[in-house]
């Protein structure tokens, strides 16, 4: 189970390549998908679920080709949670769970004991009554997840699920994002690194259209190991050079000191010392690593 | 149902089509009883090509239509067809009250042919219903194909008053006679028997029936 892309290009009208003979393969688990604003991720999404069509390149899941022929079977297979959404708004959450679901084909009582099972999971029993038009944004984000869940497809795709969400619900969504991906392939795109670092072991990093990382998560902070140092300093000038000359992943007042955590791939011509990437910084240093 | 009834009859939406009529039959001068039909018909296809563009489109502007398009063809085209005929029925009834309404504000002379009474103005009244259902099923079903067919409600809309605008017109009259699309409202009135507006109704069913058998087509082809 899995989808494999080989040399896929997505040229846009204007000329733009939004993805440039890419190759990945997303095997069963949850997959990260890394990478800043406009480097092409949402593009691979459509095209994973069937909006677009690429320009050149094959898509395959679970061996079945992208082809017009059988974008239905594949569509049944695939549960999507998009970037923005905008469901119902004159309809309560309970309303527009089961409509989706039954747009599905979901048998009604199995549609409504999912339901009730997934907004327990997501805490919004207590909301069921309530009109869309009525929810917060973090509160329609996870009824978004719930619809694209509802006909437990194979394959799930679900663009920032994590945006609006407080800590606590975050941490839910997450575990039940892991619990659902057992058996299945769960492709999780996002910007906030700690949901990566909490769910996946493997990921891609995007940039430009081009993959520049593809595997596991260790490796990834491996990369890293050695090009991430701390300074302390207590000019703030000299704070400012460093952030001209390097790329800083934060910065913090420790008393009246102020630390920067900065990313080189040569040791920084100033006093610091070496320390233990994350995520983000690894991800800081692969984005930004000269070819 | 009642969730499709929700999505395609909103409050807003509601509330404009009943001041529209309310409107109408405050500021359109009748004298005769059987000049009611010929106020509203063009009026009311005006209200169904705007009230109906957005049926599909909705799901294009709040960017659902990602996920609808997951869901099996058929089911998609049946919560289209479901939420046209809801719009369709709202508008006959709104019509039919929009009739009455023109009685209650104007009080139209009844006994113009002498001799029909109350049975023959219930009897215009149903020629009335049956015309003008026809009417606002041809329009609404038109403007939906048109929005779904460029993907744009306003689109559905325009090209739709084009059309409404030529028919509507002593142009179309003239070059389209009994076959005109609004064949009901440029019929005699002096001649109670002449039914031949028929054909222009019948134009529009035939129209009408194409119009929503090419909607899963078209539905499909904006998949790909």
């Amino acid at each position: 189970m899995g989808i494999k892309i080989e040399d896929l290009t997505v040229t846009f009208k204007n000329k733009v390549t939004a993805i440039n003979h890419a190759n990945l393969e997303i095997p069963e688990g949850i997959f990260g998908l890394l990478g800043e604003n406009g480097a092409g991720k949402t593009t691979l999404m459509r095209v994973l679920t069937t909006v677009l069509s690429p320009t050149g390149g094959t898509v395959t899941l679970d061996g079945m080709l992208y082809s017009e022929g059988n974008y239905e079977k594949i569509q049944k297979k695939i549960g999507y949670l998009p970037q923005e959404i905008d469901l119902y708004p004159s309809l309560t959450v309970q309303e527009c769970l089961e409509y989706m679901g039954d747009l599905s084909g979901i048998p009604k009582e199995t549609c409504r004991k999912r339901i009730q099972y997934y907004l327990e999971k997501t805490s919004l029993s207590g909301h069921r009554r309530k009109k869309m038009k009525q929810l917060s944004g973090g509160m329609k984000r996870r009824v978004g997840l719930i619809q694209a869940l509802l006909h437990e497809p194979e394959f799930l795709i679900v663009d920032e699920p994590t945006t609006g969400l407080d800590p606590e619900e975050r941490i839910r969504i997450r575990n039940l994002l892991v619990d659902f991906s057992e058996g299945r392939t769960v492709l999780f795109s996002t910007h906030v690194v700690e949901d990566l670092t909490a769910t996946c072991n493997q990921l891609a990093v995007m940039k430009k259209g081009e993959f520049l990382y593809l595997g596991n998560m260790r490796e990834l902070l491996n990369q890293a190991k050695g090009h991430v140092w701390i300074c302390k300093t207590k000019d703030e000038g000299e704070a400012r050079e460093l952030e001209r000359r390097y790329h800083v992943s934060s910065k913090q007042y420790v008393g009246d000191e102020l630390h920067v955590r900065l990313i080189s791939a040569a040791p920084p011509r100033t006093k610091c010392s070496p320390c233990e990437a994350t995520l983000e910084d690894a991800y800081i240093y692969i984005a930004n690593k000269e070819p | 149902m009642i969730q499709e009834m929700k999505i395609s009859l909103t409050v807003q939406k509601q509330a404009y089509a009943i001041f529209f009529v309310v409107i109408l039959s405050l500021v359109r001068g009748v004298t005769d009883s059987d000049e009611v039909g010929i106020a509203l018909e063009a009026p009311m296809a005006a209200l169904a090509l705007t009230f109906c563009a957005d049926t599909y489109t909705q799901e294009i502007i709040s960017r659902r239509s990602e996920i609808w398009r997951l869901c099996p063809m058929k089911r998609r085209v049946c919560a289209i067809y479901r939420r046209m005929a809801i719009q369709e029925v709202f508008l006959l009834f709104v019509a039919a009250a929009g009739y009455g309404l023109f009685f209650l504000f104007q009080n139209p002379r009844t006994d113009r042919m002498g001799t029909e009474g109350p049975a023959g103005e219930i009897g215009r009244f149903l020629i009335y219903v049956a015309a003008v259902a026809v009417t606002l099923g041809f329009w609404g079903l038109l403007s939906n194909l048109l929005s779904c067919l460029f993907r744009n409600m306003w689109v559905g809309i325009g090209g739709c008053l084009i059309l409404w605008l030529i028919t509507n017109s002593s142009f179309g009259d003239k070059y389209l006679g009994v076959w005109n699309l609004f064949s009901y409202t440029f019929r005699e009135l002096e001649d109670g028997g002449d039914f031949r507006w028929i054909y222009g109704k019948m134009v529009c069913i035939c129209i009408g029936i194409l119009a929503a058998a090419a909607l899963p087509g078209i539905m499909k082809r904006q998949d790909r």
